[in-house]
């Protein structure tokens, strides 16, 4: 938008450059992309993949010099919307917002798959992780992580936790933290965190794993206490909150996480250039700073490190998975 | 009060701002324009607007999301009115009286009725938001899952009384439009139920593919093969703006609509859809003579329109103070709060004042201008009515195609539309109302959410709704209704409320 047809030529030439000149030079770059390119977003506008998308989506379209138009395939807790990129044209013009979700979490739930996360798409590159973090209502006593590990071992039918639905990633970060800290209690979930988070608030159900964006704004005004984050390190938005990790339960972490994924034999050439798209729009200073706004840290990578990331999550959730004991049709 | 004075001068001083009034303007003008357009919803247009609103500074494109909002809600009842159409679960009871006013050649009336009803609405329901938005608040903590599953309880109490033309027809629509609402994944265990193995009934089924099939698709099947009602439509437009006569019914049933509807939109758990609802049942008691509702009562349009509007205003407060999204189209709200750095939640009210008192007056001043938009264009729409149907039923079943396509992009809600369209065409046939089957279906599915949260909650007791006191007063309520509504001496009173002659 705004640019004129030279300097969106220039743009989509450096792009090109950019992208073939670590292989060394090509004679002739196939020009890519000559048209809109789709990016699936699997969730409903408004949450925060589809906020990620549509920040990202804006700054790949200057980059690429054509729009990145962002649809959102709602359905299955992402599944329909991967579902679709992975059956799609490997032209390059149909990607996929991929979250934890559908390329960790979902492929373990179900039984019938409709994809597989690893062999159905070609990765393109891993952009945000954003943290979780372990809130509880004010009133309730504990104040840090092993007193509410002692309060739940000491009353294990007494005590609920919400999240925002059965499989997602915060309800398996609560299943995770009551195995590795060997306590007990019921999971109550919702439709999405932010009913949730109203009757946490309101102190209907004392304890809740939520995305760290969106409880923020209820830590800071102190409607609700955060226990600890569910990252290795602290979040950089809250310095002050001490993670799981180094709460006594040193094995445990979880986060969300978004990338980008093509569908599957997409041409080398095409995954590079969009790759270089991806990195380049992460490395504006606008784009971190909006980001940064809701805790996200911005992880760019290769797509080679997206499929060792993509395979490392589904080793770490399927024990979690099993335990559980989740399971759909 | 100061203090309301004071906050509501920086709210101006933002709103009447030149950019933020044209964008104002401009949310109000398209707002109203796709709310007219069958199937093209506020959720879809905001989707679709969000990345444009980039540039601009977050209070406008705040402003001009809102004011498509709200603007929405105004034309939807336009379509409501006019073809019969709900666009949302809100405008459900607006086609009841509406559509019949607008068949008996007095669309004008009806659609200025709803214009001004919603304007003194949403007027009272700004002053509502600025004054009390803060303690509001606390009301929608106290409603925790069993005030809320008591609500529901409520809500299909009224649909039972609202039903008389056969109560038994009315129960089994209810019911019929409960089990829809079962369709898809199990909220609890991550189950698929009745989907018959299809991947596209994993979500269940959406309420404005049910309502676009049931009313929209069906309302033209059953056109087509009755010409003669357009007929009727065309022989006579009559007045556009409401005479002393109809102002005289409809003032009160708008104040109460207002009151209705501004306490159940600050209810963050989508309170707001039994608004309208709530408003037509009490209309419809109170009335001297019931039977002419579902026969185009002014009333009947007055009060649920307000009611529908001062919710929509006051579903604001749990967004601003809370965080809390009610509805869909809130949700986005929040998506787009957070694209501009703003996060939504209780500190919205002490950092962003300029955002908060700002986008309040907007709502005031955009209230306004749908007024002086909506009035004269009623003529323009009346106007629409008398292009010959056969070119105008092409024209409504593409822009329903095309809406509900562009909500979740699935070719299969498509192929709904014309399923639920034949369904109603065949309901209609045989007597049945949809009306009641829509209210189940938007209820059901809240009910059963808020049921099975409240007994794991309460580990299975089911006197956790009559030990908390505000659910036993509303399951107390309920039973009265019901009580009241099967009792014979009552009985001959009610009406065909749902039937559609």
């Amino acid at each position: 938008m705004g640019l004129s047809p030279l300097s969106r030529r220039a743009l989509v030439v450096g792009g090109l450059i950019a992208a073939a000149l670590p292989f060394g030079a090509r004679a002739q770059a196939p020009a890519y992309p000559t048209r809109p390119i789709t990016l699936v977003v699997p969730f409903a506008a408004g949450g925060s993949t589809d906020v990620v998308g549509r920040l990202v989506a804006q700054k790949m379209s200057d980059i690429l010099g054509q729009q990145v138009v962002v649809e959102n395939v709602v359905g299955a807790g992402g599944n329909v919307g991967a579902a679709r990129v992975a059956k799609a044209e490997p032209d390059g013009y149909t990607i996929l917002m991929g979250t934890v979700a559908t390329h960790a979490l979902n492929p373990l739930i179900l039984k019938r798959k409709p994809y597989d996360p690893v062999t159905d798409f070609s990765p393109v590159a891993l952009l945000a992780v954003v943290p979780n973090v372990l809130v509880v209502n004010p009133n309730l006593p504990a104040k840090n992580v092993q007193e509410l590990i002692a309060l739940l071992k000491a009353d294990p039918s007494k005590y609920n936790y919400a999240s925002s639905g059965v499989g997602t990633p915060l309800h398996l970060s609560g299943e995770l933290f009551k195995s590795l800290a060997g306590v007990q209690m019921q999971h109550i979930p919702y439709r999405g965190s932010g009913p949730a988070l109203n009757d946490v608030v309101a102190g209907q159900v004392p304890i809740q794993f939520d995305n760290l964006p969106s409880a923020s704004e209820f830590i800071k005004s102190g409607s609700l206490r955060a226990l600890a984050v569910t990252t290795k390190e602290r979040a950089p938005s809250f310095p002050d909150v001490p993670t799981i990790a180094e709460s006594g339960l040193p094995a445990y972490e979880t986060y969300t996480w978004n990338a980008l994924f093509a569908p599957p034999k997409t041409p080398k050439p095409i995954i590079d250039a969009l790759n270089a798209a991806a990195v380049k729009a992460l490395a504006d200073s606008g784009l971190a700073e909006r980001m940064k706004g809701f805790s996200a840290k911005l992880t760019p990578s290769t797509p080679e490190a997206l499929a060792e990331h993509v395979k490392s999550e589904i080793a770490k959730w399927t024990p979690v998975v099993k335990e559980a004991g989740i399971q759909a049709d | 009060m100061p203090d309301l004075l004071a906050n509501l001068g920086l709210g101006f001083s933002v709103a009447l701002g030149l950019q933020n009034i044209a964008l104002c303007f401009l949310g109000c003008l398209v707002g109203t324009l796709i709310g007219v357009l069958p199937g093209v919803g506020p959720i879809a247009t905001i989707a679709m607007l969000l990345p444009i609103t980039f540039g601009l500074d977050p209070v406008g494109a705040l402003i001009m999301l809102a004011g498509i909002y709200y603007g929405a809600q105004y034309g939807g009842s336009t379509t409501a009115i006019l073809v019969n159409i709900p666009g949302e679960a809100t405008s459900v009871v607006t086609t009841l009286d509406g559509h019949q006013m607008a068949r008996q050649g007095r669309a004008g009336i009806a659609l200025g009725t709803a214009a001004i009803a919603s304007f003194f609405a949403g007027t009272v329901a700004t002053v509502l938001i600025a004054a009390l938005g803060a303690p509001l608040t606390k009301l929608a903590l106290i409603f925790g899952p069993a005030e809320y599953f008591a609500l529901m309880v409520m809500g299909l109490a009224f649909a039972v009384v609202l039903a008389h033309g056969s109560v038994l027809k009315a129960v089994a629509m209810i019911l019929v439009g409960v089990l829809f609402a079962a369709v898809g994944t199990d909220l609890e265990t991550g189950q698929e139920r009745m989907t018959f193995g299809f991947s596209f009934l994993t979500d269940g089924v959406d309420f404005s593919v049910l309502a676009m099939g049931l009313f929209g698709i069906a309302e033209i099947l059953r056109n087509l093969d009755q010409t003669e009602t357009r007929d009727v439509v065309r022989e006579r437009i009559g007045r556009l703006l409401p005479g002393l006569a109809d102002i005289k019914q409809a003032a009160p049933a708008t104040l109460r609509g207002t009151a209705i509807g501004a306490i159940l939109g600050i209810l963050p758990g989508n309170g707001a859809v039994l608004g309208p609802f709530a408003a037509y049942t009490i209309e419809k008691k109170i009335a001297k003579d019931p039977r002419r509702f579902g026969r185009g009562a002014i009333e009947g349009v007055a009060g649920p329109e307000s009611a529908n509007n001062a919710g929509a205003q006051t579903a604001f407060i749990p967004l601003l103070t809370l965080g809390i999204p009610p509805n869909a189209v809130m949700a986005l709200m929040v998506g787009a709060m957070t694209i501009h750095g703003i996060v939504p939640g209780p500190g919205v009210m002490t950092k962003n004042p300029n955002l908060f008192w700002g986008m309040i007056a907007s709502m005031w001043i955009g209230n306004l201008m749908l007024l002086i938009i909506n009035l004269p264009l009623v003529g323009v729409w009346v106007r629409l009515l008398k292009v010959p149907y056969r070119l105008m039923f092409p024209a409504i079943l593409m822009f329903c195609s095309v809406g509900i396509y562009s909500i979740n992009s699935l070719p299969t809600d498509v192929m709904l539309i014309g399923f639920f369209g034949l369904m109603g065409y065949l309901l209609i046939k045989f007597g049945f109302e949809p009306a009641p089957l829509l209210l189940g279906f938007v209820l059901g599915k809240l009910m059963e959410e808020y049921l099975r949260r409240s007994l794991t909650l309460s580990r299975g007791d089911p006197m956790v709704f009559l030990e908390r006191p505000v659910s036993a007063v509303l399951f107390i309520i309920a039973f009265a209704i019901l009580a009241a509504a099967l009792l014979p001496s009552l009985r001959k009173g009610r009406d065909e409320v749902f039937t559609e002659a």
